[in-house]
């Protein structure tokens, strides 16, 4: 008689699978504990020579949402971004370790990022849907610049994407209308739009509701939860109460250094770290 | 009962009705507890109590969840107002239904007991004391349900009566435990089980003040009694 | 008090704006002035003729420049082919791939390029190619001239494209779109206007150009028919009739300004038009 939907997170005595943490992967069978999306091993990043993260081992659970959070400068951007090396923009950068995806090493020396980044999808914490194209075309634009030619494939896929982000309804009699006529919370849901128009199997979040107001806010975080049945999902968030709301599994990154990871109830309830407490409760910054 | 559009996070939303669901859950199984150890004692079924003795097991358990659940909600929604009204006040319920499911389980065992020794007319009696309780507790819940503000503020006064009621069983039965000395361990089984139901009625009382609080916020325990100098 | 410390911010307010129009007022008024006297001065000579015919013998009255307007339309069309591509690629180069001292080295030989007087450009071009063929052509004059275009667009084109907010750059390429497709159809497209408008100011700057082609396209009486042949530009037309001791001559001359000078106008102008609403955010 007590049953808890099967998207909401575990309740407090009904969690089955223990998060994976630093341990590698148990012996449970599949269907209970499914490989991982992301695991990293090891991961240190240096720019110029200063490092952002340093020997961060973490497996990211596929098809969940983990949340990371910690105070500026503590390098959860950094963690994000190197998911998807998008922080090989930055010049001067070093990588120590490797991440893997799907058994595959991200940084294998001869591996295409643009490759990469076609399954690894991203959005950012403020919305960009490009100025000099549509709605339709901005949603299109990944599909487009990689070869997409035929018409009916273009059509189909600008629906689901937008029927996805939520944004189907609002927009579907005015496809033609600059992307950056919206307003701010469905600008955001026209780029998550984009993003997953390429389908892909990751989505990452830097801080994608920090400038919205908060009823945007909120159908950006229904939106995610929703995403999660098919996208695995890793938000970078400074809003703890967000990642409270909205994620499974939690990261807690302080000076670069990964602090803890469980899932997001025993995080919040009852963390392991004293650090980890000191930094929810607000005992420190 | 004012109708409120969905929560946009929709895990919120069914949290929250999962929630109630379990409190009326609860009180639906406690309210069976009572009505089997009515049976017990005054139809002199003991296998009724031994129901309403398994049936406490699931009370406590339900009370362990919805308190579980309400601190999950809490810790991940951050929840206000009237969310905020809604968990505290399940939580509450939760602890005031196990205890009046406690209350059934010893009216049960010492029916029981009763059942086990011949006939006693006096048993009778606690007839409609018991009615009374059981029909407080009710209207209770039916006002947290409800949101019924009028339904529970209704209770308080009628709480008074049912004490009255059993001080004047506590006066009759000890006037038979003079009379008829032989049988006084019954009479005491009666004395504790009159007892059972006065504190049933309070923690109905506790009900209705949740239920108020959960609809208005306000808060209507302990009125000062301004003649009290 | 402090009425009397109002009233003198009131003044000083309305002293500084005073100034400032006084000021705009300086800058139109001489533009005025001049359009207004190419207007005077050379609007009885422009007729038919003027667009139609060659330019008569000296000393017969009539004639007109007409090979001169499709000269400078010659060169300047060679001018383009060079300056503009090279330009607006180097200016991609120095705005999304040169590494920091490349660029500063490639920045300040473009800097010291365009402070060049531009005669210099004439006498290289001369130098190069002018008497490599032995002949005065449209190609060397189309040569100086692009090549005097390419520094101003190259660094134009890159400060437009620096002011592409970076967020559009990271957007494309976590969509998995190649880096130079990211350049080509995401950053330039959405500075286009901005690059556009720069090389609108080269082309202004150099239609009116005449040192350079004194010695490179050297002008021309008659029709060209080859391009390694010298050809006929309006500014050194205007030149040659200015200093001459003809009165025709003269009028022509200020014809041919007034025409110069409406020309580059309703060049701006019609870019402008044609560009209005592609892009919202640069320039």
């Amino acid at each position: 008689m007590i049953n808890s939907s099967s998207t909401s997170k575990p309740a407090m005595e009904d969690s089955t699978s223990a998060p994976e943490s630093r341990k590698p992967v148990s012996n449970a069978p599949e269907a209970a504990n499914p490989a991982p999306a992301f695991r990293s091993r090891n991961l240190s990043i240096f720019y110029s020579n200063k490092p952002a993260i340093k020997d961060v081992t973490l497996d990211v659970p596929s098809r969940k949402v983990t949340a990371i959070i910690g105070p500026s400068g503590c390098g959860k951007s950094t963690f994000l971004r190197a998911l998807n090396r998008m922080h090989e923009l930055v010049p001067h950068t070093r990588v120590e370790g490797e991440v893997l995806f799907e058994g595959q090493n991200l940084y294998a020396p001869n591996l295409d990022p643009t490759l990469v980044r076609r399954r690894i999808g991203m959005v950012f914490q403020k919305s960009n849907p490009f100025p000099t194209m549509s709605i339709a075309d901005n949603v299109l634009v990944g599909l487009r610049l990689n070869g997409v030619r035929n018409r009916k494939v273009l059509n189909e896929r600008l629906e689901k994407s937008l029927r996805q982000a939520a944004l189907w309804d609002e927009v579907k009699h005015d496809l033609g209308k600059p992307g950056i006529s919206l307003s701010g919370g469905q600008q955001q849901r026209l780029c998550i739009a984009r993003a997953i128009a390429v389908e892909p199997e990751v989505l990452l979040m830097d801080e994608p509701a920090s400038a919205l107001d908060p009823i945007a806010t909120m159908k950006v975080e229904e939106l995610i939860r929703e995403l999660c049945a098919k996208y695995t999902i890793v938000i970078v968030t400074h809003n703890m109460q967000q990642a409270s709301r909205v994620s499974d599994y939690t990261a807690f990154f302080f000076l670069g250094n990964l602090v803890e990871f469980d899932g997001t109830d025993r995080l919040f309830s009852n963390p392991k770290e004293r650090q980890t407490e000191d930094y929810i409760t607000g005992r420190f910054g | 009962m004012t109708v409120r559009s969905r929560h946009i996070l929709k895990d919120f939303e069914s949290a929250l009705e999962l929630l109630r669901a379990n409190v009326l859950m609860m009180a639906s199984l406690t309210d069976r507890s009572l009505q089997n150890a009515m049976t017990c004692l005054l139809d002199r079924q003991s296998r009724n109590g031994a129901l309403t003795i398994a049936d406490e097991e699931e009370v406590d358990a339900l009370e362990k969840t919805v308190d579980g659940q309400g601190i999950n909600i809490l810790l991940r929604f951050q929840p206000v107002a009237f969310d905020l009204r809604q968990v505290i006040s399940a939580m509450k319920l939760s602890g005031n239904l196990e205890r009046i499911a406690d209350q059934a389980v010893k009216i049960a065992e010492r029916s029981q007991s009763l059942n086990r020794r011949p006939e006693l007319e006096e048993v009778s009696a606690l007839g409609p004391i018991f009615l009374e309780a059981i029909t407080l507790f009710r209207d209770s819940i039916r006002a947290y349900g409800d949101n019924d503000v009028a339904l529970a503020r209704s209770i308080l006064p009628r709480d008074k009566e049912l004490d009255e009621m059993n001080r004047q069983i506590t006066r009759d039965l000890t006037s038979c435990m003079s009379s008829n000395p032989s049988r006084i361990t019954d009479y005491v089984h009666l004395l504790f089980i009159a007892r059972y139901m006065e504190r049933i009625g309070d923690h109905a009382k506790n009900i209705g003040e949740d239920a108020v609080y959960a609809a208005e916020a306000k808060d209507i325990r302990h009125p000062t009694n301004v003649l009290v100098s | 008090m402090s009425d009397n410390l109002h009233t003198w911010r009131k003044i000083k307010s309305g002293l500084a704006s005073s100034v400032a129009t006084v000021a705009a007022l300086l800058v139109i008024t001489p533009l005025g002035l001049v359009f207004y006297h190419l207007l005077v001065s050379g609007i009885g000579s422009v007729n038919w003729d003027f667009f139609t015919h060659l330019p008569k013998p000296v000393g017969e009255i009539g004639g007109g420049m007409a090979n001169a307007i499709v000269g400078s339309g010659v060169l300047l069309g060679l001018a383009s082919l060079i300056g503009v591509p090279v330009g607006v690629l180097g200016g991609v180069y120095l705005a999304e791939y040169g590494g920091a001292r490349t660029n500063a080295i490639l920045r300040f030989v473009a800097d010291v390029l365009n402070g060049v007087p531009s005669i210099i450009w004439g006498v290289v071009i001369y130098g190069l190619v002018v008497i490599r063929f032995k002949s005065f052509s449209a190609i060397a004059g189309g040569l100086a001239l692009g090549l005097m275009m390419i520094p101003l667009i190259m660094r134009t084109t890159e400060e437009v494209l620096l002011l592409v907010p970076n967020g559009y750059r990271e957007a494309a390429l976590a969509l998995g779109i190649s880096r130079w497709k990211t350049i080509l159809h995401i950053v330039m497209k959405t500075a286009s206007k901005g690059i556009i408008t720069g090389v609108l100011l080269a082309f202004a700057r150099v239609a009116g150009e005449t040192a350079p082609l004194l010695f490179t396209a050297f002008g021309n009486r008659f029709w060209n028919h080859n391009l390694h042949e010298p050809i006929a530009a309006l500014p050194l037309q205007i030149f040659t009739y200015a200093i001459s001791p003809y009165d025709d001559w003269h009028r022509q001359a200020w014809a041919g300004a007034l025409v110069l000078v409406v020309l580059i106008f309703v060049v701006n102008t019609l870019v402008r038009v044609l560009t209005r609403g592609r892009t919202v955010s640069v320039l």
